[in-house]
């Protein structure tokens, strides 16, 4: 079994380790689950910058100044439909509701 | 600790915890002592090498090799040949990838994988290169051979593709210019899948453009080996009878087998011949020459084919080929925006690999295309690729992706704002 399918979810691996790992895994499996993290997030990059740091007046919205709870509802709305946008609501709907909050925890403004 | 900190610094610890990975070489090693080579830089291989140092918090050891002197973006160049723009617009530095990453630049031509020993031979210094990780991105080459007479047409300057921005995109400008009003252009696209679906067409917007303001009595003649516009299709057919009516005329189920020089005549499979002032023949495609040398391209001879968690060569251990060189997964473009994405997969998978840990076995990838149907105004596509396990492909996701509306001159504004900033996220 892969260090991934341990954990329940990512967010597990990210905040706490599965009970019963010990700390060797628990540690590898967590610095694994921030890899896949900040991969996913790195798919946002080439429009919004990397980590989240778009280029200031470049004609692109910026992202760096929302908080992770800000930019997750926005993405779910974008989801949804309830946002308007050019691009974003068809690129939110092929993220689950997971992956576009994980996303937003990384990207978040801390 | 700052969990951005915490991925590299953990990772040497880590990778001797779970022990060192066995490379197909039989040497182990870690992500600090492997030799990463990446080869082209372009989207995907400057992507790859910067995100290669990003994801291992700056401990792996990157060599990055790159023929050109600097970044000529291809997205764009299509107004660079309609001339609303020049090219310098378009060109960035590489040096940022060595100043703000640490990655060693060489600047060569790969000419030589010796598979077995695992060294690039390089072709300007003559010298070896070792490798323990080789990741490929040299983007297509074209098939000149295809079309009879077209290396001649080429040779003798007749014939031009510029499907690799630089010296050939402003020559097209130059000859376009040159050409009297009246004149015919004249645009070949070859069966998909080549790079860049839409640039064809966004080409053909771009020279009529150019003509509806400067050369108002000359036409642009689309000639396509597809049956229908193969992206954006409504948009770009609504665009050229809105934008240039009587200049573009679009002819499908065209395939061209040959071009007179001497006449300026192409040659169709079953059509009348055609002559043109201006020919933009653009050949079948495939993998970088790189690629299809070393016996990669194991698709149809044309693609490489990949493993898509990690795009690792499906017939080369420790070889990973990402872009436009690789068999892509069903509706997933040979684009720049795809080659990104590509890079930043395939760099965390090398990254795990190289700390023995295990591949995301949930890669997800986007694109976005956007086309200038003017100067200013601007239509896009996009798409959303998750990473199936049950099928080990990529497929789009139902009810995500689609077109613009219309064109707009607020996504001619996110165009250059995509263009800078992946131009950052690959660069700088």
């Amino acid at each position: 079994m892969g260090i991934f399918n341990r954990c329940l979810t990512l967010a597990l691996c990210i905040g706490a380790c599965v009970f019963g790992m010990n700390d060797s895994v628990c540690a590898q499996t967590q610095d694994a689950a921030l890899l896949y993290q900040r991969g996913l997030a790195a798919s946002c990059a080439n429009c919004h910058g990397t980590d989240g740091k778009g280029i200031t007046n470049a004609g692109m919205p910026l992202i760096s100044q929302l908080t992770p709870q800000e930019m997750l509802a926005q993405l779910l709305a974008y989801k949804t439909g309830a946002l308007a946008g050019t691009i974003m609501p068809q690129l939110a709907k092929g993220y689950t509701d997971e992956q576009l909050q994980s996303i937003a925890n990384y990207l978040g403004k801390k | 600790m700052n969990r951005r900190h915490f991925i590299g610094q953990g990772t040497a610890a880590l990778g001797l915890l779970a022990g060192l990975p066995a490379l197909a070489s039989g040497r182990a090693v870690n992500l600090q002592s492997a030799e990463i080579v990446v080869v082209g830089a372009g989207y995907g291989g400057a992507t790859a090498a910067k995100y290669l140092r990003l994801l291992s918090g700056n401990t792996a050891r990157v060599t990055l090799i790159e023929p050109n002197p600097v970044f000529i973006s291809c997205p764009l160049s299509n107004l660079v040949v309609g001339g609303s723009r020049t090219l310098d617009a378009l060109t960035q530095s590489y040096d940022t990838l060595h100043t703000n990453h640490g990655i060693t630049l060489v600047r060569d031509t790969v000419t030589k994988i010796d598979p077995d020993k695992r060294t690039v031979f390089l072709l300007g210094s003559g010298k070896t290169l070792a490798y323990d990780k080789l990741l490929l991105s040299p983007g297509i080459s074209l098939m000149m051979d295809s079309i009879e007479g077209l290396a001649q047409a080429n040779d003798a300057g007749v014939t031009l593709q510029a499907w690799k921005a630089g010296p050939e995109t402003i020559a097209l400008h130059k000859q376009l210019a040159a050409m009297q009003d009246g004149g015919v252009f004249a645009i070949t696209i070859p069966e998909q899948p080549y790079r860049c679906p839409p640039g064809p067409y966004e080409r053909a917007c771009q020279v009529a453009d150019y003509f509806k303001k400067n050369k108002p009595k000359s036409k642009v003649l689309i000639f396509d080996a597809n049956q229908d516009v193969v992206s954006k299709p409504g948009l770009f057919k609504k665009a050229w009878s809105e934008l240039y009516p009587g200049i573009i005329e679009y002819r499908p189920s065209h395939t061209v087998m040959g071009v007179d020089p001497k006449t300026r005549t192409l040659k169709f499979d079953i059509q009348q011949d055609v002559r043109a002032d201006v020919l933009n023949v653009l050949p079948p495609m495939r993998a970088g020459a790189l690629v299809v040398n070393a016996g990669l391209a194991n698709s149809n001879k044309r693609w490489a084919q990949v493993h898509y968690l990690n795009f690792e060569s499906t017939v080369a251990k420790d070889i990973h080929v990402i872009g436009d060189s690789v068999q892509n997964a069903a509706f997933m473009p040979k684009s720049a925006h795809m080659a990104n994405q590509h890079a930043k997969v395939a760099a965390a998978a090398i990254v795990a690999e190289l700390n023995n840990w295990e591949v995301n076995p949930n890669p997800v990838l986007n694109n976005t295309c956007y086309s200038f149907v003017d100067a200013t105004q601007v239509v896009h596509v996009a798409s959303v690729h998750q990473y199936v396990a049950a099928e080990k492909t990529y497929k789009t996701v139902a009810g995500s992706g689609g077109v613009s509306p219309s064109p707009s001159t607020l996504e001619g504004e996110y165009a250059w704002g995509w263009a800078r900033n992946i131009w950052a996220d690959s660069l700088a």
